[in-house]
């Protein structure tokens, strides 16, 4: 009952207003990014905003809500991928709840578990419903690790692996940058404005910190590739 | 520019008075026949048999037709190619292209694949022509859905074209003023924050507003309230949704058998 009351407190008016909003910058930002020719979608910036300050489950809704509209409206073909949304919703409002949407680089590591999970919801997806290759551009990378022998769960998974993470975090340090521009009056009228509010430190520390963290991060992908692949 | 965004087509047609909630079984059953049914000829079946009859019941042929050269012919297709080439084993070889080789059983496999997914959007397509985006929220919301949702889903509807009509002037006005949105990859990188800032505070800014806008009008109440509209249920409609369901299970249950 307590987990219900939590869920619950989460949706207020504002919520269910932002919502809208919110799925309409997802669509129109992967129009713009279209538009500049760009290599990342960036489409889930309102999905991880939603995330962040109303909490996982109010950014689960928007990216279902933001697959179907998009289904409904622009292209029929996003239907089945509403699991993927789903998940980068829910992770960003767990990984900002427990407080790694603070700091730039803390961010970094919400985008890489954001992107982690959208490869790993993905990937299912992809082999059940389209057998492995699907009509987006990266598929050829995963015809091409088929040719080499893979078999069609590694390889989609690897190739999902090699896209997601750029895509993620610069959509994460996007949405971490819009929230910082938002007035603190203005955030505070959302169910979990606590979630955003920046820690100040030292500069440079934070600075070695995060290379730090980019280093590893980089070393565990590279590990799980070689893994997957080996 | 304000108008809604949707692909729905007025007409007059069996299909378009049928109940909103018949329509979407009818989507999600013939989806579960496509990929659940054990025979190879299913999915091309259901095409051929019932969703080019259907566009000709509703009277959205050529719109239908049209969106299926524009908007599904390519993903499938592209599909088909792609597995045809790629997808590795099978014994019969047919073609051989430089490293790549042909089999029949790729080329069978990846076109029953492209068929399903031709299935399943077509009749996606064919539901959005035939059923107003309100109309289905109404039925859906007299059924037991919460009005949060159909608020969510008919505003989206309304605020995306208005915003991409926002994009499009602040795109012209940044334009005018020298961004750069065309040349090298750090300048348009570059190009993203001028773009998306206004364009994101902007809709931001309207949230508080519209949320006091509609609180004032009992967004949140729980009573039940009353619609103008009534939206037809026939008996008709009840019997091909039970209908329905029976052919799904029944083919879901053949391919348990057949295995």
């Amino acid at each position: 009952m307590k987990f219900i009351s939590s869920i619950k407190k989460d949706f207020n008016t504002m919520t269910w207003v932002l919502i809208p909003v919110a799925i309409a910058i997802n669509v129109v930002m992967g129009q713009i990014v279209v538009l500049l020719k760009l290599p990342v979608y960036l489409d889930s910036i309102g999905t991880m905003l939603v995330g962040a300050l109303c909490g996982p489950w109010a950014g689960a809704l928007t990216g279902t809500l933001s697959n179907i509209i998009w289904g409904l409206a622009i292209d029929p073909n996003a239907f089945p991928w509403w699991p993927v949304a789903f998940f980068i919703g829910l992770v960003t409002g767990f990984c900002a709840k427990g407080g790694l949407f603070k700091s730039w680089w803390k961010v970094v590591i919400t985008g890489f578990l954001v992107a982690l999970t959208a490869a790993i919801v993905s990937t299912p997806i992809a082999v059940y419903l389209y057998g492995g290759i699907t009509a987006s551009g990266s598929s050829f990378i995963t015809a091409y690790l088929l040719q080499t022998g893979q078999g069609v769960l590694q390889a989609v998974f690897s190739t999902n692996f090699l896209v997601e993470p750029v895509d993620k975090i610069s959509t994460a340090l996007l949405a971490f940058a819009i929230l910082q521009g938002l007035s603190r009056r203005f955030l505070a009228r959302f169910p979990r404005p606590e979630n955003v509010q920046v820690e100040t430190g030292a500069g440079r520390t934070q600075l070695f910190i995060a290379i730090g963290v980019v280093i590893v991060l980089v070393l565990i992908a590279a590990f799980v590739l070689v893994r997957i692949l080996g | 520019m304000h108008e809604r965004l949707s692909f729905y087509v007025k007409r007059d047609s069996f299909l378009h008075r049928l109940n909103p909630l018949t329509k979407l079984t009818l989507v999600f059953g013939l989806i579960l026949i496509a990929f659940g049914s054990p025979w190879y000829w299913t999915p091309h079946g259901i095409v051929l048999l019932v969703i080019f009859p259907l566009s000709f019941l509703g009277k959205v042929q050529r719109e239908y037709f049209q969106a299926a050269v524009r908007l599904i012919l390519p993903a499938a297709g592209f599909l088909f190619i792609m597995q045809a080439l790629f997808q590795p084993g099978g014994e019969t070889a047919l073609l051989r292209l430089w490293l790549l080789t042909i089999t029949q059983e790729s080329l069978l496999f990846a076109f029953s694949n492209a068929m399903r997914i031709f299935v399943m959007v077509s009749s996606f397509t064919l539901f959005l022509l035939t059923t107003h985006p309100s109309e289905l929220m109404s039925d859906l919301t007299r059924r037991g859905l919460p009005g949060q949702f159909a608020y969510v889903i008919i505003s989206t509807l309304q605020i995306i074209p208005q915003m991409q009509a926002k994009a499009q002037t602040i795109i012209a006005a940044q334009r005018s003023r020298g961004l750069d949105t065309q040349s090298s990859f750090s300048k348009r990188v570059g190009a993203l924050v001028p773009l998306v800032g206004p364009l994101v505070f902007g809709s931001l800014v309207e949230v508080e507003e519209r949320a006091i806008a509609i609180e004032a009008r009992g967004f949140t109440s729980r009573r039940l309230k009353t619609s103008l509209y009534e939206i037809p249920d026939s008996a008709l409609d009840r019997a091909l949704r039970w209908g329905l369901i029976a052919m799904v299970v029944a083919s879901l249950a053949s391919r348990f058998l057949v295995d």
